[in-house]
């Protein structure tokens, strides 16, 4: 799903020097911080989970075809191993982190971290009444009863990592088979 | 004798005059009034020029300044371990010359020097022959007796004043003859074995004794003794070792007379026949025949060369002669130096700079005008005449480079500047250019982020240059650039190369990348590396007002 206006890009987008790292440290990490709000905002307007990185250089995001700029694949792969590490050492906040390990070309961008997805379902269940009904996660996903929600048709992988993220504190119980999992909140 | 009043050049040397030249400095001098110590004189700079000894204090030098003209000297003397400069006996040079004499090489006959006979211009052409073997002396040995008789007139006077023996009474009024000592009785003018003049020599005791009785210190505690008269004489005490070298080049520099230079006549045009004349006298000047065209430049250059020829030939056959021949000589490799730069056409605004530099530039400090083992003196010096050098408007050589220059196109330049002699070492030079901000001097040496060293003037600063950049920006952020730009250049203006920012602040292109890494690496500016190369731009990537837009995009 995807909304049918275009995506705003913000002003720094169409300054040049954006698209070049910068070596000094200040400016270098004002210039991740952008970059990650810019990536995150784009997966949000775009309802993207899992960015991949050789498709998305071809896109608006990394390439500005009215400047005639681009972001390299490397230099992509800095600015989401930045936002890939904790904010403690000095990243992004964990706001992305690598699908495929060590290969680096598809990433997850937590626009929503599976904590905040499993609060905001924690959320949504208790509203609607749905404590200790069993749902199936294609249901979660894809059904219609969730079509207002935010999450909508959302990776299936994402939805297991918030899931799993609600198993571990006691308020959801995962069964079932791979592809036919059944979901049980407490 | 006055204590003349000094002016100072920027770098706190005294500035000098046209022709003028610095044989030596030296540094811990102390200045002394007969017996008596100058307050505020007592730890100075002495300079000795070829025109003036100048005394410039440590501290206050604007204020605590003098010189002494060398002409107003009558003689110097050496007084363990000081060095004296007595009483001001002032004499023109015409005079010191009416009793001297040339001995003839082939008769040993003394010959009078012509009345009229002036070292400084005259040439081989005009001087007569031997009056008793008839054979034309060479024009050194003429040359060096009458400077040495300028040189020792005066020196002659105090000594045969003097009483001989023990007849007090009459031996007051004998006066010995300068030349072959004969003691003549006091009424006769001339000498009566030789012929020499006495009447110069009869007045002198009577001065003597008059300067005996006046030896009072007229200054004590006054602030500024500029303009004052100097009795008797003045000391300068070497505090700190030189007196030696400094004492032997004044004595030569009182001998040189270079102030007598100032006036001289250039290289003579005529040019003298090698040939020996043939007869006293009536000097027949060589009948230059006016042949037209061809013949006559060609006859012309001929004349030329051969004058050139005598006047190398004589100034180089004794170191004196070359002394009295310096002006010619230097006039000389002037326009030799002139003629063979000019097949360079293509030579920049620079090395324009450089050659008028090169002429103008006397005040040259060499590790020859210093004490050997004055290490830390050599380097002040030089430190000082290279500020001076720097801020000297006429040349302005930092104004052409924008008022910064790389410390290497610097040492080039200066070397450059002294034609090839006494270079200056590159560990000397930076020495040098370390010393200007202790000596508090008007320039100083600036290292950059990538280790270049750069000359600036004291009171420039990164935020000054910072300001000049951002006001730059600004403007762009007024003018629409000249092709349509995809981005708001309202808000962002437009980017700026390292070729630009030189052009406009007339620096060179390496000093403005590293000004321009300078801003970047303060969060001024920031880069933008493409196709056409890298171009800076004002930092709009941490300023605030975008920080909020995008913020308020995301939640």
């Amino acid at each position: 799903m995807s909304n049918s206006t275009p995506f705003q890009f913000p002003p720094t987008y169409s300054f040049p020097p954006f698209f070049t790292p910068q070596p000094n440290s200040t400016t270098r990490l004002s210039q991740l911080q952008k970059w990650s709000l810019l990536i995150q905002s784009w997966c949000r307007h775009h309802r993207t989970y899992r960015l991949s990185l050789i498709e998305a250089i071809e896109s608006p995001l990394f390439h500005n075809s009215t400047l005639r700029k681009r972001i390299p694949l490397s230099e992509a792969r800095n600015i989401l191993d930045w936002m890939a590490e904790s904010e403690e050492k000095g990243g992004g906040g964990r706001r992305a982190e690598w699908v495929d390990g060590t290969n680096k070309t598809i990433a997850w961008v937590w626009w929503r971290r599976p904590e905040e997805w499993a609060g905001i379902l924690a959320d949504w269940v208790e509203n609607t009444g749905q404590k200790n009904v069993v749902l199936t996660v294609y249901e979660l996903v894809e059904g219609e009863a969730t079509m207002s929600q935010e999450w909508h048709g959302m990776d299936v992988d994402v939805m297991m990592k918030s899931l799993n993220v609600l198993v571990k504190r006691g308020k959801a119980q995962v069964f079932g088979s791979e592809g036919q999992e059944g979901v049980k909140f407490f | 004798m006055l204590f003349k009043p000094l002016d100072l050049s920027t770098a706190l040397r005294p500035s000098l005059l046209p022709d003028e030249t610095l044989l030596f400095v030296q540094d811990a001098v102390g200045l002394y009034e007969g017996k008596y110590k100058i307050p505020h004189y007592q730890d100075g700079h002495a300079y000795l020029t070829s025109h003036r000894v100048c005394y410039v204090a440590v501290e206050e030098p604007r204020k605590h300044s003098v010189a002494i003209d060398l002409k107003d000297i009558d003689r110097a003397e050496y007084q363990s371990p000081r060095v004296q400069n007595s009483a001001p006996v002032v004499k023109p040079s015409a005079s010191a010359l009416v009793n001297a004499t040339w001995i003839c090489p082939i008769c040993t006959f003394s010959n009078p020097i012509p009345s009229n006979f002036d070292p400084f211009t005259a040439t081989a052409t005009n001087i007569p022959p031997c009056l008793t073997c008839g054979i034309k002396p060479p024009f050194t040995t003429v040359l060096k007796a009458a400077i040495a008789a300028a040189a020792s007139s005066h020196e002659g006077t105090s000594i045969n004043s003097t009483p001989l023996g023990g007849g007090q009474d009459t031996a007051q009024s004998l006066v010995s003859c300068p030349r072959c000592t004969f003691v003549n009785h006091p009424s006769l003018h001339e000498c009566e074995i030789c012929g020499a003049s006495l009447s110069g020599l009869l007045e002198t005791p009577n001065s003597n004794q008059h300067r005996a009785e006046s030896p009072a210190p007229l200054i004590h505690l006054q602030g500024s003794i500029k303009n004052t008269e100097i009795s008797d004489n003045i000391k300068l005490s070497f505090r700190g070792g030189g007196e030696k070298t400094f004492y032997e080049r004044l004595k030569g520099a009182l001998v040189q007379r270079k102030w007598l230079l100032y006036n001289a006549p250039p290289v003579p045009q005529q040019p003298s026949p090698n040939t020996a004349l043939p007869t006293n006298g009536s000097v027949s000047t060589p009948a230059r025949s006016p042949a037209p065209g061809i013949a006559g430049l060609e006859q012309r250059g001929l004349e030329a060369r051969r004058n050139n020829e005598v006047v190398i030939g004589n100034a180089f056959e004794d170191l004196e002669a070359l002394m009295a021949s310096a002006k010619q000589i230097v006039t000389l490799a002037e326009t030799l130096a002139r003629e063979s730069g000019m097949g360079d056409e293509t030579s920049s605004e620079t090395s324009a700079v450089l050659s008028e530099s090169a002429a103008a530039l006397g005040m040259v400090t060499t590790k020859d005008m210093l004490s050997s083992g004055s290490e830390n003196l050599y380097l002040s010096e030089l430190s000082r005449n290279l500020a001076e050098y720097l801020t000297d408007d006429t040349k302005g050589i930092l104004q052409k480079e924008g008022g910064i220059i790389s410390l290497i196109d610097l040492w080039a330049l200066f070397n450059r500047s002294r034609n090839g002699v006494e270079l200056v070492s590159p560990a000397d030079f930076q020495k040098a250019a370390e010393l200007w901000e202790s000596l508090r001097l008007p320039v100083r040496l600036r290292r950059f982020k990538s280790g270049l060293l750069v000359v600036q003037r004291y009171d420039w600063s990164d935020e000054k240059t910072i300001q000049q950049l951002q006001d730059w920006l600004l403007e762009l952020q007024q003018i629409p650039p000249a092709e349509p730009a995809p981005w708001d250049w309202r808000q962002f203006g437009r980017a700026i190369t390292a070729q630009e920012t030189a052009q406009r602040f007339k620096w060179s292109v390496g000093v403005a990348a590293e000004e321009l890494e300078m801003a970047e690496d303060r969060g001024i500016l920031c880069r933008e590396e493409g196709i056409e190369g890298l171009r800076f731009w004002g930092n709009h990537i941490t300023s605030h007002d975008l920080e909020s837009s995008i913020t308020n995009l995301v939640i």
